[in-house]
């Protein structure tokens, strides 16, 4: 009977999650009435509740989490001060004469902006504003156009510093600068990938994507000038910032910090550092940064009580249990997130379903980083997947009401395919017996 | 009802000023955390201590209050995220049924649970007033006193959120739009 607690848990907040109420509360409100029923039928000591301020304390102090609301603000910044916009106009400007130049330049800007941003809607929002309609207009197909844009926009979930991968270390107990490190090849496979398909693509079908006419095009000193104006001080500010980690200088907190300062001066320098900037980056930070942690401290008061209900015990038997070992675990944990990535946010995976994972992980011998990148790819996927990829939604908020949502689902379908076969190359990594993955750092 | 929606008004302008206030705690606490990573750099290579404890503090300190205070302004305005797949193809009426029924049965709860829980740790800790550990640190107790308050700010908005969802399902017809995001009542001419 005492078997049952863990699952009609885990179920129940499920459920009630659901129902549309903020997470963060119908998850604490869960943790209390299943510590309610749990101590009527003795299976529960209320005693337990008392160790929630000590979590709640450890959470304020919680020095790797700090990084998040850095990173926040520092993308953020580069957003709102146009640093964005000018940098996908100079590349579209540089590539445009290539045939699929412009989807090229969305892919190396997608890459570079996930760099500074990390956020899935503010990278997908600027490139469907700026290169879609410039996309349109020289002769894209749509519903390439919509698909290079909104698989470009979730590299920044993979791509370091990526807030996905600062939570995920936080949650699984491994260090932010070693995830950042090993991201960044499969980041680099990603991008590779998706912009030898375009090539492909544009070499063997020449009216999906045609060069640009002369007369759209800039030359010379004038092209000469925007790319250096534009384009090499956030790549600067970027290597910079991931320089100082992956050399041991920097924490990537300190990074963040840093980060965030030096993207107040490139907007300074650049004449755009107005009020409505700063308040715009200190708004966003303050509004994610309430919702983050509060999930958490939501999600803390979960695992405490599912924890006293042995719920965890449930999980840890049916995981290690599953048929196949390491590769059964792998298989049945990524389908599972996949699945659960369609409804639900990333924060709450993190939160919820990964420390749940850690242990039965580690008696499988499963590398924590390289479950955490796989993860992590996982998750990008399935923002990438219809019908409710955030990705795609986002997109949809900007894309002229005559496309119809189905020219985006058209879209990404090339680039799902070469997202399952990458991260199937890298769970075939995450294996134990298989040679470690290679990484770049 | 109308001393109720001025209760809720009043506790809908202090949760935004706080709400305003917090984001420059967000600037302040970029500058500092800049400076700390600055100041550990410099201390490292040139001997002079610039790095104290007390900055290393101040940090998350501010991060600290941008949620504590901040949930409450955060619940006001929508900020917490919601799995809403199903919840916004849902009417109106259909929406504040949810919230009003979350808010009775999560939120509030589990609010009074967090402020029974701390107030034993919150009150030991200013009877010793508890300073942090490390050299040159902060003193802890007013911090860990933030958590009572935060969700006290939390129990206020989330009251006052009850009596604006009671509103709109009294409002009557499905759609009727008269109010909207429960943010401006006071102003109606009930009062």
């Amino acid at each position: 009977m005492s078997g049952l607690w863990g699952p009609a848990m885990f179920f129940g907040a499920l459920l009630l999650i659901f129902s549309g109420y903020p997470v963060a509360f119908a998850l604490g409100g869960t943790a209390l009435l299943f510590a309610c029923i749990g101590a009527v039928a003795g299976h529960f000591d209320l005693v337990l509740l008392y160790a929630l301020p000590e979590r709640t304390f450890g959470t304020m102090s919680n020095y790797t989490l700090l990084a998040v609301p850095f990173f926040i603000f520092m993308g953020t910044v580069l957003e709102k001060s146009r640093l964005a916009e000018q940098l996908l106009e100079t590349i579209g400007a540089l590539f445009g004469r290539f045939r699929g130049g412009l989807a090229l330049g969305v892919i190396f800007v997608g890459a570079l902006l996930a760099a500074a941003t990390g956020v899935v809607g503010a990278s997908v929002t600027a490139m469907g504003l700026i290169s879609l309609p410039v996309m349109l207009r020289n002769g894209y197909k749509a519903d390439f156009s919509l698909g290079v844009i909104s698989a470009s926009g979730t590299l920044g979930q993979i791509i370091p510093p990526s807030i996905v991968l600062i939570v995920l270390g936080d949650q699984m107990g491994v260090s932010v600068g070693d995830l950042f490190g090993a991201a960044l090849l499969p980041g680099l496979v990603l991008t590779g990938s998706y912009a030898l398909y375009v090539v492909g693509l544009s070499f063997v079908r020449k009216e999906v994507a045609p060069a640009l006419p002369e007369e759209a095009r800039s030359h010379g000193l004038d092209l000469l000038r925007r790319v250096v104006v534009s384009l090499l001080p956030p790549l600067f500010l970027i290597v910079v910032v991931l320089g100082s980690i992956f050399a041991g200088v920097a924490t990537p907190t300190e990074a963040g910090a840093l980060g965030a300062v030096g993207a107040m001066i490139l907007a300074a320098l650049n004449r755009q550092l107005s009020m409505k900037t700063l308040q715009a980056a200190m708004e966003e930070t303050s509004r994610l940064t309430i919702m983050v942690i509060f999930l958490l401290i939501g999600s803390t008061a979960f695992a405490l009580v599912f924890r006293g209900l042995d719920g965890d015990i449930w999980i840890a038997d049916a995981l290690t249990g599953v048929p196949g070992g390491a590769l059964g675990f792998l298989l049945v944990v990524n389908t599972v997130v996949f699945i659960l990535g369609f409804f639900i946010d990333f924060f709450e995976i993190a939160f919820i379903i990964v420390p749940l994972i850690v242990v039965p992980a580690q008696i499988l011998g499963i590398d924590l980083t390289v479950l955490g990148i796989v993860l992590a790819m996982n998750l990008q996927t399935s923002f990438l997947t219809p019908p409710f990829g955030f990705s795609l939604f986002y997109l949809r908020g900007v894309t002229p009401e005559r496309i119809p949502t189905t020219a985006i689902y058209r879209g990404v379908i090339p680039f799902i395919a070469i997202q399952l076969v990458v991260l199937g190359a890298f769970i075939y990594f995450a294996h134990p017996s298989t040679p470690a993955m290679p990484s770049l750092f | 009802m109308p001393f109720l929606r001025r209760l809720s008004t009043l506790v809908d302008a202090l949760n935004d000023r706080i709400g305003a206030a917090i984001r420059w705690l967000a600037l302040i606490m970029v500058l500092v955390g800049a400076f700390n990573a600055v100041a550990r750099y410099l201390t490292r290579y040139t001997g002079v201590a610039l790095s104290s404890n007390a900055y290393l503090d101040l940090q998350w300190y501010f991060f600290s209050l941008i949620f504590l205070l901040g949930a409450a302004y955060g619940l006001r305005h929508d900020v917490h995220v919601r799995v809403d797949v199903l919840y916004e193809r849902l009417s109106k009426r259909a929406r504040a049924w949810i919230d009003l029924a979350g808010t009775v049965l999560f939120l509030l709860p589990f609010s009074l649970l967090m402020l029974w829980v701390s107030w034993p740790a919150v009150r030991n800790s200013w009877s010793v007033r508890e300073v942090s550990p490390d050299p040159g640190g902060l003193p802890r107790y007013p911090i860990k006193a933030v958590i009572l308050v935060g969700f006290v700010l939390l129990v206020l908005q989330a009251l006052s959120q009850v009596v604006k969802q009671i509103d709109i399902l009294r409002a009557g017809a499905p759609g009727d739009d008269a109010v909207t995001d429960g943010g401006d009542h006071g102003h109606g001419g009930h009062l």
